[in-house]
């Protein structure tokens, strides 16, 4: 134990700190104080999973954390019983087709956008950049409603043809799009980047998407990775949009919420739902965890 | 293209004229403006020309001057509902603004478990905002059906209304906001509390500064920056609040948990497209409000960002 204190490097404590009984009771309290938050964290989560796992019946009269009987054979009813009643099926699909156009519209917009504004500099594009960088703080309230009545006539957003894109994903794929954020990332991940492999790869007669495509985005993985991962795990989150424009097409987020007022579903069945829609998020942090909690590194905006 | 045309006076920075590498750099370019025109600029300048109109639905009709924002502002529930939405400001200030800090600052003093903390700590994170709305909606329930109520049941307390009360419904949205939220702030923290130097500290420890004249004196100047920069963007964004009262208590009760941006969603989405205009010159109006800390964001961000 001592052994990894030494090793600390000097912070608010340091090792000297470490080794009088007052440093270690500072440190253990901080212990503790991690440990609460955590349990903090994860104590909502447990629960819903937990409950989802009772018996309806438990649910209403026996008022405890931890189910009655728990055991393989039952876990695997209550999920096939679920799964059955709550159909999520067509749902899980839809977002599936939602997600990765999510992160095709994010990568190839957002990504051409951020290396023009980064590397190309066309002239005008300080004024873009400027246009680009205000738009991140815009209140989107503002543009709600003209928002949707853009979708009704798109793109005219007058009533004088155009198509309607409700029950459509081209709301939310465009929104992807249209990410000022994303696109300020790319550039200050593109900015990193020397200007001379831009120049070589033009005197290789190496056109500007070739460029762009063959040299700049894996030179750029870490960025993108980082991106998409956001745009994979937000179309599995994204609720608002979806639950204004799409009707029959739902998503997992918007299915969730409409499930809450079906009195058809049972309670713990409905715990269940919660669960599963949480599944596809987690699956994404455990398999890029690194990328997603090493992230912040790069995530940091300069305007 | 007219914006790229050079004004008179900057010839010192005049580049070269128009050339073909420009048409295709604008070219290449073209679908991020597009969307961007079509997705965000447009919408927002509509929103703003349109809250003067009179609307049919979502179809405009015809000029009708400040009538939009009178309605709005006369309507006996616009100072409640403004006042909600400070309250939410506030709450998430108190309850959501040091934990992270905290948290990060601590957590880089660990040398047990380092990494499991930071993954368990940022597991709500990982659920999807809505599910985690409905999570807590259940949390709070009425009756010992409910987390919280079933504890006060275990220990002889009669069962709270939670969100059904008009005092509590605002911390409580902004608690689960915060337990939300927590994790993405934190590790924003953790990597400028990673970046302080230790050399810094050690200088310290020699002057014989104790552990918390360490934290005043080396941590906190250090982080100042990013906390303001935080904070500004904190009251922004919970000035917007608005899909968690939509989930979690529909406004209620009585309307105690109405928040501007939710109004708006009514006034837009929900009032059989009579009161669409209004919607948008509430926009206006919130966009009015925040105009003033976004400036202020962008001041201080060039400040701090020309001080290092």
């Amino acid at each position: 134990m001592t052994k990894r204190f030494k090793n600390k490097p000097t912070g608010l404590l340091s090792f000297s700190d470490l080794k009088t009984p007052k440093g270690k009771i500072v440190y253990w309290l901080f212990f503790a104080l991690l440990l609460i938050a955590c349990l903090v964290a994860v104590i909502p989560a447990i629960w819903t999973i937990l409950t989802a796992f009772k018996d309806t019946q438990e649910i209403y009269s026996e008022f405890t954390f931890l189910p009655k009987n728990m055991s393989w054979g039952r876990i695997v009813t209550r999920l096939s019983e679920s799964w059955a009643a709550l159909q999520l099926g067509g749902s899980v699909f839809n977002t599936i087709i939602l997600s990765v156009g999510n992160l095709v519209m994010t990568v190839i917009v957002c990504g051409i956008g951020g290396y023009v504004l980064s590397k190309l500099k066309p002239k005008g594009y300080k004024l873009i950049f400027t246009l680009v960088v205000w738009t991140m703080m815009m209140p989107g309230q503002m543009r709600l409603v003209p928002c949707y009545i853009s979708y009704l006539h798109f793109p005219f957003a007058y009533d004088i043809g155009g198509v309607s894109l409700l029950d459509t994903y081209w709301p939310m794929w465009l929104g992807a799009a249209a990410n000022a954020f994303n696109v300020i990332l790319f550039k200050n991940s593109f900015d990193g980047l020397s200007q001379s492999y831009v120049d070589a790869a033009k005197i290789d007669g190496c056109g500007d998407v070739g460029t762009f495509f063959k040299i700049m985005l894996p030179l750029a993985m870490p960025i993108v990775i980082f991106v998409s991962i956001g745009a994979l795990s937000g179309a599995w989150a994204e609720f608002f949009t979806p639950m204004l424009v799409l009707d029959k097409n739902t998503v997992l987020p918007v299915k969730i919420y409409r499930l809450a007022g079906d009195t058809s579903i049972k309670m713990n069945t409905y715990f269940m739902a919660l669960v599963f829609s949480c599944v596809p998020t987690f699956l994404i942090f455990l398999i890029f965890q690194r990328h997603i909690l090493g992230g912040v590194n790069i995530g940091g905006v300069k305007g | 293209m007219k914006v790229s045309r050079n004004k008179p006076g900057t010839a010192t920075l005049k580049k070269k004229r128009w050339t073909r590498s420009d048409t295709t750099a604008w070219l290449l370019m073209l679908p991020m403006v597009l969307v961007m025109y079509l997705m965000i600029w447009r919408p927002t300048v509509m929103g703003a020309v349109w809250s003067f109109f009179k609307m049919k639905g979502y179809s405009v009709d015809k000029f009708i001057g400040l009538e939009n924002f009178r309605l709005v502002v006369t309507n006996t529930q616009f100072l409640p509902t403004l006042w909600n939405t400070v309250q939410y400001v506030f709450w998430s200030l108190v309850i959501g603004f040091l934990p992270p800090v905290v948290i990060a600052v601590i957590l880089n003093e660990m040398v047990h478990f380092k990494s499991g903390f930071r993954v368990t700590i940022y597991l709500p994170a990982v659920i999807p905002g809505i599910a985690g709305m409905l999570m807590w909606y259940y949390i709070y329930y009425p009756d010992q059906t409910g987390l919280l109520n079933m504890l006060f049941g275990k220990l002889g307390i009669e069962p709270f209304n939670w969100l059904n009360n008009s005092k509590f419904v605002i911390p409580g949205i902004v608690i689960y906001m915060s337990w939300q939220g927590f994790a993405g702030t934190m590790l924003l923290y953790y990597a400028s509390v990673q970046s302080v130097s230790a050399e810094l500290y050690e200088a310290a420890l020699i002057d014989g500064a104790g552990i918390w004249k360490r934290a005043w004196h080396v941590t906190r100047p250090q982080l100042a920056g990013i906390l303001l920069l935080n904070l500004v963007r904190q009251i922004i964004a919970v000035f917007q609040v608005m899909e968690q009262p939509l989930a979690m208590t529909g406004g209620g009760p009585n309307g105690a948990s109405i928040s501007l941006a939710y109004q708006l969603y009514l006034y837009g989405f929900n009032s059989g497209g009579k009161a669409t205009g209004q919607a948008m010159a509430l926009g206006v109006i919130i966009f009015l409000i925040l105009i003033v800390f976004t400036c202020f964001y962008f001041w201080i961000n060039k400040r701090i960002e020309d001080n290092y």
